[in-house]
């Protein structure tokens, strides 16, 4: 991967600011070709802005943007060798599918014929042979997806960009579409940059993920690490469900601490980030629902961290169906996973649980809610 | 019979309500025309059926030039107000936000708050050979002497486009406005150059407002009385004034509705052409 | 008996709508020509009879139509030329006979009266009495165009492009005039007047080169004047006088061929609804000291008896000026117009114009 030929993109120190804010804050990062890579991050966190910088529409106020080691900077957005699945898709409602997938051939000039072999041949790899007379409007959700990449594909990019296009369908449909894009990324091998507030299509669909916040990319990474090793309170809190607690480090070692939360429960964490922590310290720890092990009985072992509480509610939800218990003493929360045992068919509210998850699996972040 | 009996009170209300309108329409649209094709027809001597007056109008080279050097203009007038109006249309749809966007607008309106005439006279002051305009060219040395720019049909054409240019913005902005962005962006993501975008995405989606734009204008440059008269000078030759002439100094009214008449068929019938050309239907224009 | 037609029908309801709205104070619907009733003495008028008076300014044609199309409906007094009585009351029956009785005749001058009531007596009755009189001529800047003294002199290649006139019949008339020609006496003879105005729109087409502008109302033409752009001008003589007054190488010149002379009369639409009204304004702007306000106002002299000696000495000066004792005799006053002049004159002007 460091080999430079294999990088299509490349961002050095870029930045945006606007008259009163800046949308993004001096990003570094490379893409490798072919990879899909996805930004992710809520709503303003600067992830539309870094698109459309990357686009053309928007020039960096600072910073370098690199494809094929070409500097991006002078040049116009239809000069580019980029283009864009606009959010809502923007297929041209005065053509038919043909004209519409054919209107960046024609801006090539090449030749009729070819504009027709070629249209008929992309029409073909997303599943839509035949429809090139087809206006858009009789075009169902997902069709209309599929002609919206075929028509920034059939010009070969070196980058297809996304702009959260999946959030228009319905959620049945935006599954399927899921796994349907990371096919056809593969298929056509174009390096796909896309971004999304979604965290499960991040996941799904992404070989690396920048996860951004405030105009910074807290964290890059394959979806595993960020899920396993989030490097920052935000990530942890952002990328998958989190049971989260705020507390006071007890005491620290070089690895781990003990930490009493405002609940009054106390936990044994596994110290991340990149700051140093000591008794006293504010901090956030984070547990999984799934990493908590739930049983009916008290268990022979002692682990790192226990509890004893009592079924508040059940969230059914087939195989992602949860348990919300509370611990009697403090009166504190806690997300679990129901087990799809036979021991738990019967799971009554009221009943107790006995909870049992390993100090590897609670993270303790800096609580940096306080200073900013 | 039970559903008649349950759709007639609802039909019932809907006559009582298009009641004002159809009136309206009996009493001010459709009875002074009937009237007007009455009179047309009519030999004022005896009351006989006559074709005569419009006979008048073909037979009578004055008549159909001057109507034909009435449409001729109409239709430059109202392409030349495109050709400016789109620009400005697009500038204040497409680049202006927010105020700017508002006042802009607002500046196009002001000078429909006088009235025609006053607007006109407007022009004469800054046109006319003792005016504004040519004391300053000669007041710069561009011009050696006085510089009549008043009653030519360059002014005619410079006062009908002023006066048009609202009724082509207005309609121009309102689809302007609803082409999203994105469309424009996807347009130039994919290749495009500005005429490209320009050619095959904005002048596409903006069809049925210039369509509505053109014919507004048409038609009030064909019915358009006092900027011809007032600007155009001896020569100006309009075909609203020939029916004005015909009613008011020969007091022939059958003469003057058979004109009226030809001027509403005749101006139809461009009208009608214009939208086949453009491949457009009048509902869907004006829709 | 002319049935009533619905185009008609609509205007009469509208004017009705109008009418009825404002109908709380006593009102006089005036139709006139600008000058005629200035503010000063309508406000007179209100403050000794009660009576609101509202104008609407006009012209002969514009005053045919408007009462054609209403059949005399919409106003109570109505002031068109004396020439334009009798034939459109003959072809439109407009207007409705006057009651001589109720007129005070002794502040009228009495030949003024007596050529009026013969002019628009229509089978057996009077329809006019004589207001503001005046005369069409020539309007020339002597500083530059001293040797235009008639009509066919506006024609002179020498003043091309500076001279301006109306494209309407009095210009005709003038021209035939000027041409040695007598229209007047040839009103009776359709062949013999089609025959002058062929040749009238000969002279005019030929003189098209020449005029800078076809004027069309006394502003636009007061304009050109003033500002130098045009130097002579076929037109009334009220304008030449009031351009006199700002400079005074400009006035109004009577024509070797003789100006035209014209009478603007009070008739009464045929559906007056204030009639009483109408002859009290008639006595009141008759009175001397209140027709020389309107001759102040309008620039032209009225047929009431005795108001010149309210008349400011420049206006008499000005009109001693322009016509001497052979000029006034020279005026050639329009005869009444008989029905069918009008399209034989409009064929000629739209030539003239199309040229």
């Amino acid at each position: 991967m460091s080999n430079e030929t294999t990088i299509d993109l490349a961002c050095e120190n870029i930045s945006k600011h606007f008259s009163d804010f800046t949308a993004v804050d001096n990003i570094s990062f490379t893409i490798p070709k072919g990879s899909f890579f996805s930004i992710l991050g809520p709503s303003g966190c600067g992830k539309t802005t870094l698109l459309r910088m990357l686009a053309g529409f928007e020039q960096p106020s600072s910073g370098d943007i690199l494809i094929k080691q070409k500097s991006m900077v002078d040049v116009p957005p239809n000069k580019r060798p980029v283009n864009m699945v606009f959010q809502h898709l923007a297929l041209f409602p005065t053509m038919n599918v043909e004209e519409n997938i054919g209107y960046g051939l024609r801006r090539q000039s090449v030749p009729k014929n070819e504009i027709v072999e070629r249209v008929a041949a992309v029409l073909d790899r997303v599943g839509l042979a035949g429809s090139g007379t087809k206006r858009v409007e009789q075009l169902s959700g997902g069709q209309r997806q599929r002609i919206a990449l075929a028509r920034c594909l059939v010009l070969n990019p070196t980058l297809l960009l996304l702009d959260e296009p999946l959030g228009a369908l319905d959620l049945k449909l935006r599954e399927q579409m899921k796994i349907e894009l990371k096919l056809l990324q593969k298929e056509f091998g174009t390096t796909f940059v896309y971004i999304t507030h979604d965290q499960s299509e991040a996941l799904v669909m992404s070989d690396q993920i920048a996860v951004m916040n405030k105009g910074k990319f807290e964290q890059v990474g394959t979806p595993h690490e960020l899920y396993y090793q989030p490097a920052t309170a935000f990530v942890a809190g952002f990328v998958g469900d989190s049971n989260r607690w705020q507390g006071n480090i007890e005491s620290a070692d070089s690895a781990t601490v003990l930490v009493s939360t405002s609940d009054g429960l106390s936990f044994k964490a596994k110290i991340m980030g990149d700051e140093a922590m000591s008794a006293g310290n504010r901090v956030e720890i984070f547990v999984r629902p799934e990493a908590i092990s739930v049983n009916r009985t008290a268990p022979s072992t002692a682990t790192d961290n226990q509890l004893v509480c009592q079924v508040e509610t059940i969230l059914f939800d087939g195989a992602k169906s949860q348990i919300i218990a509370v611990e009697e003493e403090s009166g504190g929360k806690i997300t679990v996973t129901l087990p799809q045992t036979s021991d738990f068919a019967n799971l009554q509210q009221g009943d107790t649980l006995y909870l049992n998850w390993s100090t590897e699996q609670t993270l303790c972040f800096i609580d940096s809610s306080r200073g900013a | 019979m039970s559903s008649l009996r349950v759709t007639s009170p609802f039909k019932l209300g809907l006559w009582l309500l298009l009641a004002p309108l159809c009136l309206w329409l009996v009493l001010l649209i459709i009875l002074p025309h009937l009237e007007l094709l009455v009179f047309s027809f009519t030999e004022p001597e005896d009351g006989s059926f006559t074709f005569g007056f419009y006979q008048e109008f073909f037979l009578e080279p004055l008549y159909w030039r001057t109507f034909v050097r009435t449409a001729v203009m109409s239709i430059m007038a109202t392409i030349l107000t495109l050709l400016i109006a789109f620009p400005v249309a697009f500038y204040i749809a497409k680049m202006l936000k927010g105020r700017s966007k508002g006042i802009v607008f607002a500046m196009c309106l002001i000078p429909f708050w006088v009235s025609e005439l006053v607007r006109t006279f407007g022009w004469m002051i800054l046109l006319r050979e003792s005016g504004v305009i040519s004391n300053f060219l000669q007041w710069s040395g561009m011009s050696a002497g006085p510089v009549e720019l008043l009653y030519t049909d360059a002014t005619i054409m410079l006062g009908l486009v002023y006066t048009s240019m609202l009724f082509m913005v207005v309609p121009l902005v309102s689809t302007l406005d609803s082409l999203d962005d994105s469309y424009i962006e996807a347009g130039y993501d994919l290749g495009g150059t500005n005429w490209n975008v320009l050619r095959e995405i904005v002048i596409p989606h903006a069809v049925p407002g210039i369509v509505s734009g053109c014919i507004i204008v048409f038609m009030l440059s064909l019915g358009n009385y006092l900027t011809p008269v007032l600007l155009g000078g001896k020569d100006s030759l309009w075909f609203t004034e020939q029916i004005y002439t015909q009613f008011i100094t020969r007091f022939n009214w059958e003469q003057g509705s058979a004109f009226g008449l030809l001027l509403l068929l005749l101006s139809s019938l461009i009208v009608w052409a214009g939208l086949k050309l453009s491949g457009q239907s009048f509902a869907k224009t004006m829709g | 008996m002319k049935k009533i037609n619905t185009l008609s029908l609509a205007i009469v309801l509208a004017s009705g709508l109008i009418a009825t709205s404002a109908q709380a104070a006593e009102e006089l619907r005036l139709l006139t020509w600008g000058g005629y009733a200035p503010k000063e003495v309508i406000d007179l008028f209100e403050k000794e009879t009660g009576i609101k008076v509202k104008v609407t300014k006009s012209n002969n044609e514009e005053m045919i139509s408007k009462l054609k199309a209403t059949r005399g409906a919409g106003f109570d007094l109505a002031q068109p030329s004396q020439d334009r009585v009798a034939s459109a009351q003959k072809a439109f029956n407009i207007y409705k006979p006057m009651d001589l009785s109720k007129i005070d005749n002794s502040q009228i001058i009495a030949s003024m009266l007596a050529a009026t009531k013969g002019q628009s007596t229509v089978d057996g009755e009077v329809y006019a009495v004589p207001h503001v009189w005046g005369s069409s001529g020539l309007i020339v800047n002597r500083a530059t165009s001293a040797d235009i003294t008639d009509y066919t002199d506006l024609c002179n290649p020498a003043y091309a492009g500076k001279v301006t006139y109306r494209l309407k019949r009095p210009t005709l008339i003038a021209f035939a005039f000027a041409m040695g020609e007598d229209p007047f006496a040839a009103y009776s003879d359709v062949e013999k007047y089609t025959q002058i105005m062929e040749k009238v729109g000969a002279k005019l087409t030929e003189c098209k080169a020449n005029v800078k502008a076809y004027w069309s109302g006394g502003d636009a033409l007061l304009n050109l004047m003033r500002s130098g752009e045009t130097t002579a001008a076929m037109a009334w003589d009220a304008g030449g006088w009031k351009l006199n007054r700002d400079n005074a190488d400009i006035t109004f010149v009577a024509p070797k061929s003789g100006a035209l002379g014209w009478i603007d009369t009070f008739v009464l639409p045929r559906k007056t609804k204030n009639e009483e009204g109408a002859y009290k304004w008639i006595n009141f702007v008759m009175r001397p000291e209140i027709a020389a306000k309107i001759t102040a106002a309008a620039g032209n002299f009225t047929a009431s008896k005795g108001s010149d000696a309210f008349v400011d000495a420049k206006a008499k000066a000005q009109y001693q000026e322009s016509f001497s004792a052979s000029d006034i005799d020279n005026i050639k006053w329009y005869p009444p117009v008989p029905a069918g002049l009008e399209k034989i004159e409009g064929k000629i002007l739209d030539r003239v114009k199309a040229s």
